[in-house]
């Protein structure tokens, strides 16, 4: 019967494009990453002298270790913002249009690029832009505040700018999901809001939360240009110094700290997804 | 204009420069005959009529940072030359991957002198005959012959003259000394140095070593292109007296443990406020007034200026002692292997295109300076030509590329002449031997 | 979808709310928290003025690019203003400086493009995941791989896989290839998030009425699903539309808008970004203002005309 064969059909076209744009070309990493680099030329071999190299190395704890301070914290403002906004959104606002609307406002500055939005927090953070002028004014600083601009203020502020919007979309989903009537029955059984909150809402939204949480981890672990901008040079990130390796075609090194980064996170979201087992809340008795 | 013309010598076997360089004269002549009615003052629309014609439906992709593959140079050689230039671009990282990673999606690649050493090592590229370039005795003998004013260039780093030649067509390897087959032509070059707001420096800076004086404690910024950012360290650190380096373009581990040691500590002290990676943000950072000294392009001085506010380009001659000096930079394009018949010859009028004048004016007017002023003069009013090149006082205001104001009546372009500043090079942009420890370590002083 | 109602406690009446009705008894809670004061009004405006502040931050520093896009021709990327006009939004169209136009013209289409193909793979993926199939589980550790695989080289891979088979990249070949290997994640994954919920029961009734599997899928399956259907389309978009790492080498011969944006920035500073941005955000919320609109205006027209069932 066809439906025997139906799943297989339904997963084909994500396998087509997985095969032909993810697993080739890491293949081709993978294989590059045992290579010999010797001045510019890249020599086919068989060497652990790239991994060797990467994991011996104090440079790569420092930037693992600072992308990771820099991931706990946007992870940790962007969960808190996007928990309660959507909170805010699907359970206190009464017209459905007006909370779509409303999201879609806080949609709307991702069509702007990226590269746009973090260059304009330039004008807010710097020496003379409008947050110290501001603070100026008010009296409530005596001196520019310099610590706005090119720190790790500034990097994790961008990360929160610009990702947050991927917490609050699956908190969302989750949250608009849950059944009224619960709500109304913890009320009635006299729970406070806040109970209300931590025992039926925060539960039925655990698969929102760690989906949100994978986003947003994998978004900062996996950047290089945001850092750069926003530190002001000042910060590297694993990713921009792939991205220093391969300027001087130095291939073997960089493709060696790719394919260690997609271990590691490839690691840590399959224990993510233990947590909440999503696949498991997925699979139906057949 | 192109090989059919040329009187039936048989090419001679070496580069006997003297003798090429009388049949190019007599070449140039020939030519100039036919199109010296277009180059003299005549609007540039007038150049190659005849060969519009043959190359009809041909797109040549010219791939580069946006400082040398302008957009506006490419549209102006479309309409020029009747064949359609397509240009793509992308930063200098992502450049020579793309040419070492997809090379036939690329016709003309333009590169830095270092990439050069880069892409041939690699086999990326063919020979340019330079019999067939029209203006090449025009081109400025710091690439030809590496003499410049009487004096040799510095060879610290890797200066064009060294890469440029190479031993024939195939373009095997790079050769030293002059030869008919070249592996790119240079088509913009300058010389940086630091860039400062007098307003807020309040007095001259001529000397590398302001870049690291603690009285700059948090207003100083340097660039944070690892082979390049860090000659200007080391520059820094050799005007101050720290160490003298052998070749600053070559280092040695210890000497780049020096160095990177040197930021490291600076940075800890918090010495620098910022270190960019793109025009914009040096640009930004000066007129914000985040920052007052800082290792600057010129034309980034220019971008300064243009918006009213006092900028000025540091100039680093070398002094008497063999300090200071200027970090010399150059782009050019080359040909890609894969170019051949009809494409080969469209390349070939695009390369020389970019001799004829109208870019050469163009660039001089951001701040660059094109290996064939002869020409790019023609294009230019004497007074502008006598700013940027010559380094005299502006006879008339001074406008950018875009008509804003630049340069009062009287100011003198920061720097001086050209001679001024290429008979004082210090280095040129590189890439070391020890490229791979040294990305290592500047990563840990990023890191630090 | 029921609407929140606000929840009066006081001491005399139980909360009241629409479906209070059918809802199941439930245990009486041993303490009552005590409050004769409208919980709503407390909670509602701290979480209001905690969204407004969001939004503020969201914004901020496009109101920074809003004002600065009208800077005269000596405008900078930062303040003090320069003049006013019109000057940057003529650059912006003229393409002087970097050919944005032509990259909005690329990178518009192919959102669309990634945007469509995602929710239908993503949703066909999440209906082939019910069943525990032989080689899910792999297909699932690639999907989460190819979130995790840093883009840029990622994107390195695909050129270099392209050139060696001989194929020409280009942005609607291998730049889509590489945005969906970007979205296609996000998808399956919302997707899981969805069918998690999703009660089969509402199948098993549309079957017992008789509806066919498309039927059943059509009108059963994919309403339920849509609002994550709509994250899903929101999230490839997005993501499609800024996608940088991957798209530097993937592109081909013409550069896709974030592409365009950064290697302007090497040449130039140009409020033309900020122009961009501001005229980007205009047509968003034109956009939504119109889609908004005709919604309502279609929910009004079915809420007046008469019902027939």
């Amino acid at each position: 019967m066809l439906a025997r064969y139906k799943p297989y059909l339904q997963l084909a076209p994500l396998t087509a494009v997985l095969l032909l744009f993810v697993a080739a070309p890491l293949v081709l990493v993978v294989v590059v990453s045992f290579f010999r680099s010797d001045g510019f030329d890249t020599i086919p071999a068989f060497t652990f002298e790239n991994y060797h190299a990467i994991l011996s190395s104090g440079l790569t704890a420092s930037l693992y270790l600072k992308m990771i301070k820099y991931a706990a914290m946007t992870w940790a403002a962007s969960l808190v913002i996007g928990f309660f906004v959507a909170y805010f959104l699907v359970f206190h606002v009464r017209n459905r249009n007006l909370a779509i609307g409303l999201f879609l406002v806080c949609t709307v500055p991702f069509w702007t690029s990226n590269v746009i939005r973090m260059i304009s927090w330039m004008p807010v953070l710097a020496e003379q832009g409008v947050v110290n002028s501001a603070l100026l004014k008010l009296g409530l600083i005596r001196v520019p505040l310099r610590i706005l601009l090119f720190s790790d203020f500034s990097v994790v502020l961008a990360y929160v700018h610009l990702f947050t919007i991927f917490m609050i979309v699956p908190i969302f989903n989750s949250m608009s999901r849950i059944d009224r009537n619960l709500f109304e029955a913890a009320l009635d059984a006299g729970a406070s809001r806040l109970d209300t909150l931590r025992l039926v809402v925060l539960p039925l939204t655990k698969s929102g939360i760690v989906m949100g949480s994978i986003f947003v981890v994998t978004l900062v672990m996996g950047d290089f240009y945001v850092v750069k901008v926003m530190s002001g040079g000042g910060s590297a990130s694993v990713v921009s110094a792939m991205y220093d390796n391969v300027s001087t075609l130095l291939f073997p090194p960089a493709a060696a700290s790719a394919v260690i980064l997609l271990l590691i996170l490839t690691v840590l979201i399959a224990i993510l997804t233990r947590f909440v087992d999503v696949r498991q809340e997925l699979v139906q008795q057949p | 204009m192109n090989d059919e013309t040329e009187p039936s010598v048989a090419p001679p076997q070496e580069a006997d420069a003297a003798a090429l360089s009388s049949g190019r004269r007599r070449l140039l002549k020939a030519a100039a005959a036919t199109v010296g009615t277009a180059l003299a003052g005549v609007p540039i629309a007038g150049f190659p009529q005849i060969m519009k014609r043959d190359f009809q439906g041909i797109t040549l992709r010219h791939i580069g940072v946006s400082y040398a593959v302008q957009r506006e140079i490419g549209e102006q050689a479309s309409k020029d030359l009747g064949f359609k230039i397509e240009m793509q671009n992308l930063d200098t990282s992502a450049s020579i991957t793309r040419f070492v990673t997809q090379p036939s999606s690329v016709d003309i690649a333009d590169m830095e002198g270092w990439q050069v050493k880069v892409a041939m090592a690699r086999g990326l590229l063919q020979g340019i005959d330079s019999k067939k370039i029209l203006e090449f005795d025009g081109i400025l003998p710091i690439f030809t012959t590496g003499v410049y004013e009487g004096r040799k260039i510095s060879r610290q780093g890797i200066s064009p003259y060294e890469v440029m030649y190479t031993d024939g067509p195939e373009a095997k390897k790079i050769v030293e000394g002059q030869q008919q087959w070249l592996t790119f032509l240079p088509q913009v070059f300058n010389a940086d140095s630091l860039g400062y707001r007098p307003d807020k420096v309040g007095r001259e800076v001529s000397e590398w070593k302001d870049l690291i004086d603690p009285k700059f404690s948090g207003r100083a910024a340097i660039l944070d292109i690892p082979n390049i950012g860090i000659m200007d360290a080391a520059q820094a650190l050799e005007s101050r007296g720290d160490l003298v380096y052998g070749n600053k373009g070559n280092m040695t581990r210890k000497e780049i443990d020096t160095t990177i040691d040197a930021l490291i500590a600076l940075k800890k002290k918090g010495h620098f406020r910022a270190s960019w990676s793109t025009f914009e943000q040096s640009v930004e950072l000066m007129a914000s007034g985040e920052v007052f000294i800082q290792s600057m392009w010129s034309p980034a001085v220019t971008a300064v200026l243009e918006k009213g506010i006092p900028c000025v380009y540091a100039p680093v001659g070398i002094k008497p002692n063999g300090k200071e000096g200027y970090r010399g930079w150059c782009n050019g394009m080359s040909l890609m292997k894969h170019l051949s018949g009809k494409k080969l010859e469209a390349a070939y009028e695009y390369l020389n295109w970019y001799y004829s004048g109208w870019q050469g004016a163009y660039v001089a007017r951001h701040g660059y300076y094109s290996p064939v002023p002869r020409t790019a003069k023609l294009q230019m009013t004497s007074a502008e030509f006598e700013y940027w090149y010559m380094g005299k006082p502006a006879a008339e205001i001074i406008k950018s590329d875009h008509g804003q104001p630049i340069g009062a009546v009287g100011s003198v372009r920061d720097g001086g002449s050209l001679a001024q500043r290429f008979s004082n090079i210090a280095c040129w942009n590189t890439v070391m031997d020890e490229n791979q420890y040294m990305v290592q370590r500047w990563n840990e002083f990023k890191a630090a | 979808m029921s609407d929140a109602e606000p929840i009066m406690r006081n001491s005399l009446s139980l909360p009241r709310s629409a479906t209070a009705a059918a809802s199941p008894p439930r245990a009486e809670r041993a303490a009552r928290v005590a409050g004769d004061v409208p919980r709503r009004a407390w909670t509602f405006y701290a979480l209001a003025a905690f969204f407004s502040a969001y939004v503020l931050f969201l914004y901020g520093p496009m109101l920074c690019m809003y004002v600065l896009s009208f800077q005269g021709p000596q405008g900078a990327l930062s303040f003090p203003m320069r003049g006013w006009s019109l000057h940057w939004f003529q650059q912006l169209w003229s393409g002087r400086t970097a050919d944005l136009a032509g990259a909005i013209s690329r990178s518009i289409p192919l959102a669309l493009i990634v945007m469509a193909i995602t929710v239908v793979f993503s949703v066909a993926a999440g209906l082939g995941f019910r069943r525990r199939v032989r080689g899910s589980s792999a297909i699932f550790y690639a999907v989460i791989v190819s979130l995790t695989a840093p883009g840029y080289i990622l994107g390195i891979g695909i050129g270099l896989m392209f050139s060696l088979f001989g194929w020409q990249t280009s942005w609607f070949s291998s730049a889509l290839g590489a945005h969906l290997s970007w979205t296609l994640p996000f998808g399956v994954l919302i997707t899981f998030a969805v069918f998690g919920r999703f009660n089969g029961a509402y199948e098993e009734a549309a079957r017992d009425l008789g509806a066919s599997p498309s039927q059943t899928l059509r009108m059963v399956v994919l309403p339920i699903l849509a609002p994550g259907i709509i994250a899903i389309a929101l999230f490839g978009f997005t993501l499609s539309y800024d996608e940088f790492a991957r798209t530097l080498q993937t592109t081909g011969p013409s550069n896709t808008v974030p592409i365009e944006i950064w290697s302007m920035t090497q040449n130039v500073t140009s409020p033309a970004i900020y122009a961009l941005g501001t005229v980007t955000t205009a047509v968003s919320f034109l956009f939504i203002g119109t889609a908004l609109a005709a919604v309502t205006l279609i929910q009004r027209r079915r809420a007046a005309a008469p019902r027939t069932h």
